[in-house]
């Protein structure tokens, strides 16, 4: 079954090991400047850690013209092939939530890709902050509401 | 399915797939310096070169142009494509002397530069991939232009062009690192052309032209944050609705 992401941000209490766990299982290294995941820090101690939301009609896939953003059918996952990549951000131009980054060394597009279905993120949170949850109805309906109120946010913004 | 054998070894390839993704796919790696994954395949370093062998007779063939439609055996690294190979390096590094990466391929290959056929240092290769890039992209700002010695990658009349949007993929796919740009707080110049890069509202980093949002089309009204900060900006709306909804 397809899973998902989920994160709650009350039980976040922004260590950051996410984005170690992120940056150190892609790319072998603990820096969080390269990790797909994120933890804002607010004051009173709130905390959101954001990642991509893997969008069902997906403005980087979308903009992309060497096809190195492919979805995996079976996860509903958008992967970034980086033998395809050509480093020409337009990923990175179009997704209105900034969860697709340009990694100027490696030249190449990253985003979160559920570390092909074992999310560090989720796997070292000492708080289950993130989880990886199958996508069965009730998370569904979940994400659903908070990608509608994303879609009203953002046209209130617009 | 076709069988094929590469290097003696028998394997099963779909019908049409390119040699080189054949032979890549059954670990036999393949040197190359033009093909990109993700740009159409124009065989024009001809460093890919492999022997193939039907019907008892052999030829030479770049097999990132070959796809694969009866059963042949491919030898990708005997003394016949080696020199094959040999002879394109040695009219690359004749003229490329200073590319690292075609100093590493001349030294596996022990191919040296010949002086008396030498010609003005230049880093490019004519292998296209930047001008592929910028097709792909849909851009079309550069071409290669000129015949023989002259051959080049520029845009048109040498002088900037409107199709740019300095997205910088040609500098990026460029396998010899010929294709340069300069970049200073809020400027980016590439091919005779001068952008303005725009500026974070939030954390103050230059992160991209005009031209290139205008070209992804990221909306007007949307454009003051670089992807972190406007992940911040999601964050901060994302809190706001949770807390209204507990």
């Amino acid at each position: 079954m397809e899973k998902i992401l989920i994160t709650s941000p009350e039980k976040c209490i922004g260590c950051g090991t996410c984005e170690l766990a992120c940056s150190l299982a892609h790319n072998g290294e603990c820096r969080p400047a390269i990790a797909r995941v994120n933890v804002f820090r607010f004051a009173k101690g709130k905390n959101v850690p954001m990642m991509c939301f893997q969008c069902e009609e997906a403005a980087c896939m979308a903009v992309c013209k060497t096809k190195a953003l492919v979805r995996d059918e079976k996860t509903g996952v958008v992967n970034v092939d980086a033998d395809k990549c050509i480093g020409c951000r337009m990923c990175v131009m179009a997704c209105p939530f900034g969860n697709i980054a340009f990694d100027r060394v490696a030249k190449v597009a990253i985003k979160c890709n559920h570390c092909d279905g074992e999310p560090m993120c989720a796997e070292f949170c000492p708080t289950a902050a993130i989880e990886y949850v199958p996508a069965d109805t009730a998370t569904l309906n979940r994400k659903k509401e908070f990608s509608a109120k994303m879609k009203q946010a953002l046209e209130e913004v617009k | 399915m076709i069988e094929i054998t590469i290097n003696g070894t028998p394997i099963e390839v779909e019908k049409g797939t390119v040699l080189l993704h054949a032979a890549k796919e059954n670990g036999v790696e393949i040197p190359t310096l033009c093909n990109h994954e993700g740009l159409n395949r124009e065989g024009n370093c001809r460093l890919c070169s492999v022997e193939i062998t039907e019907n008892g007779r052999s030829k030479i063939v770049a097999s990132c142009m070959f796809p694969v439609t009866r059963s042949i055996s491919v030898e990708t690294d005997n003394e016949r494509v080696k020199r094959a190979r040999r002879t394109v390096l040695q009219l690359l590094i004749n003229r490329n002397p200073k590319s690292p990466v075609i100093q590493q391929l001349c030294s596996e290959y022990g191919v040296k530069r010949e002086e008396r056929f030498a010609l003005e240092p230049d880093l490019c290769i004519r292998c296209g991939r930047c001008v592929r890039a910028c097709e792909t992209n849909g851009t079309k700002a550069i071409e290669l232009v000129g015949r023989g010695f002259d051959r080049h990658v520029a845009t048109p009349y040498e002088t900037e062009s409107d199709a740019c949007i300095g997205c910088l993929s040609c500098a990026t796919v460029c396998p010899t690192g010929k294709i340069t740009y300069d970049e200073s707080p809020g400027k980016r110049k590439i091919w005779h052309k001068e952008f303005d890069v725009l500026k974070c509202a939030r954390c103050g980093i230059y992160f991209a032209t005009k031209e290139m949002l205008d070209w992804a089309g990221r909306p007007e009204n949307d454009r003051a944050y670089c992807d972190h900060c406007q992940k911040y900006i999601e964050s901060v709306k994302f809190l706001t609705e949770h807390e209204q909804n507990k």
